[in-house]
């Protein structure tokens, strides 16, 4: 039952994030520049998830672990953008750089890091976002702002699954059970799932109706 | 083998634990800030509402303001105008009748000429106080000492006035509502407050224009003349409410009343 139920949603996810993007794109170009960059990451992050279900179906089960790098480096980039949009402080585009030109380091100084996860890599740009994340709550105590059901959503999944990504390298060693990295993948794809029902419920609440520009 | 496995489940629960940590973590961070998010929108809704409300009595109180003042300019219209205009209208009517000797019409003539005098007296006065042609021609400083030499006819009471004003200072519509308050103070203490001596100052420097008024009359209890409305206080208030100053009112039963008005100089 428990695995029919994560089948199920494992299939929906991809099904989301390949449609979810065009929701968003119906009002691109009338939309806050924050908008456009969320969109660009929506639609960055389904071609991500579209490739590595290709890739696996083509090359039948080929690690397809080197996507990992590409989708972390780019929700970080496409996120700080994101982020410094909302937050409007132009110091995020110093620690983009900062914690990108630490990354590129990490896999010119061990490039066999490209068929692994990364997890130091991938907990700093997760951080960074939650840290992001946090203080926009707080600039939202005052008043009304955009893409708040989001927040609370990237809040949430960024900050649980870190934690996941973190460990998979040491779960994925041989000397574990299969169950043990499927079931955190399986815990990722609920936490997974809980941020694109919140996206999408943004998208509901506030972007169906296409606003005019103020 | 076995103890193996196990090490690696007590593994997988740390890990697993961890997480739902996290979630739990995230989730409270989360709903936190949303409830914060309320009480403090609630707050600011319970300000807007009470500006609001302050605005309406503002408003109310002006209205009521305007409806008097109107009653009273029609019953001074009516009483010193029109019914002086009657007789000479009557008069008029007299002198075109045929058979009147030259004497009668001389006599109605007097009387037109007398009542005519005296409409024209009346009516200067009611613009006068409706808007003093000093305070447009020549300024605040000079309609101030006219307004004290007007109050010191009846010779009841001793004004000391301390006017040093730079003119301009305050715009146009400023100047009329300090004018006004002053207007509103000395009338209250003539009507009212049966005082001795009236202090009047007016100063001006750089950054404020400082009015105070002082009488040594009656008093009343301030907090029961707010509640009422009554004495013009809320029109005082509202006028310093508009220019955006401070307003001190101090007064009790038995010791007069000190007012003091501080204006800023926007410009």
């Amino acid at each position: 039952m428990w695995e029919l139920i994560i089948d199920y949603v494992g299939t929906v996810t991809i099904f989301v994030a390949v449609l979810y993007p065009f929701l968003y794109l119906k009002g691109f170009t009338r939309n806050s520049k924050a908008f456009k960059y969320f969109t660009c990451y929506l639609l960055i992050i389904g071609l991500i998830q579209v490739s590595m279900g290709t890739f696996k179906l083509v090359t039948m089960g080929d690690s397809n672990l080197f996507f990992f790098v590409y989708y972390f480096v780019l929700q970080f980039t496409m996120l700080s953008l994101f982020y410094r949009e909302l937050l409007g402080y132009k110091w995020i585009n110093i620690i983009t750089v900062i914690v990108l030109l630490f990354i590129g380091y990490q896999y010119v100084a061990e490039p066999s890091l490209y068929f692994k996860y990364n997890p130091v890599g991938s907990s700093i740009t997760q951080l960074t976002i939650v840290i992001y994340s946090l203080l926009y709550f707080y600039k939202s105590l005052s008043g009304k702002r955009e893409f708040l059901i989001v927040n609370v959503g990237l809040f949430i999944y960024l900050l649980s699954s870190l934690l996941i990504f973190a460990s998979a390298n040491l779960v994925l060693h041989d000397s574990f059970p299969d169950y043990v990295p499927r079931l955190l993948s399986e815990s990722n794809l609920v936490l997974y799932f809980i941020l694109q029902v919140l996206i999408v419920i943004e998208w509901f609440r506030n972007y169906r109706v296409i606003k005019k520009v103020e | 083998m076995e103890e193996l496995l196990g090490s690696e489940d007590e593994i997988l629960i740390i890990i697993l634990i961890a997480i739902g940590l996290l979630v739990l973590m995230s989730v409270a961070i989360v709903l936190f800030f949303y409830f914060s998010r309320k009480k403090i929108i609630k707050t600011e809704l319970e300000k807007a509402n009470l500006k609001i409300s302050y605005q309406k009595e503002i408003i109310q109180s002006t209205l009521i303001v305007q409806e008097e003042e109107r009653k009273r300019i029609a019953q001074d219209m009516h009483d010193a105008i029109s019914s002086k205009l009657n007789i000479v209208s009557l008069n008029a009517n007299f002198l075109t009748e045929d058979g009147i000797t030259s004497e009668q019409a001389n006599k109605f003539g007097e009387g037109i000429l007398n009542v005519t005098t005296t409409v024209l007296e009346s009516s200067r006065r009611i613009a006068h106080d409706l808007l003093p042609p000093t305070l447009q021609k020549f300024g605040l400083q000079p309609a101030l000492e006219e307004l004290c030499e007007e109050a010191g006819v009846s010779k009841s009471f001793e004004i000391q006035s301390d006017l040093y004003y730079e003119e301009n200072f305050l715009g146009k519509d400023e100047e009329l509502h300090l004018f006004r308050i002053a207007q509103e103070l000395f009338s209250n203490t003539i009507k009212y407050a049966s005082a001795s001596v009236i202090e009047v100052s007016l100063v001006s420097d750089v950054t404020e224009a400082i009015f105070n008024y002082k009488d040594n009359g009656k008093g009343f209890d301030l907090s029961e003349a707010k509640r009422v409305k009554g004495l013009g206080l809320s029109g005082i208030e509202n006028r310093a409410a508009i220019l955006d100053a401070g307003l001190t009112i101090e007064s009790s039963l038995g010791s007069g009343i000190s007012v003091s008005v501080i204006v800023r100089k926007t410009r």
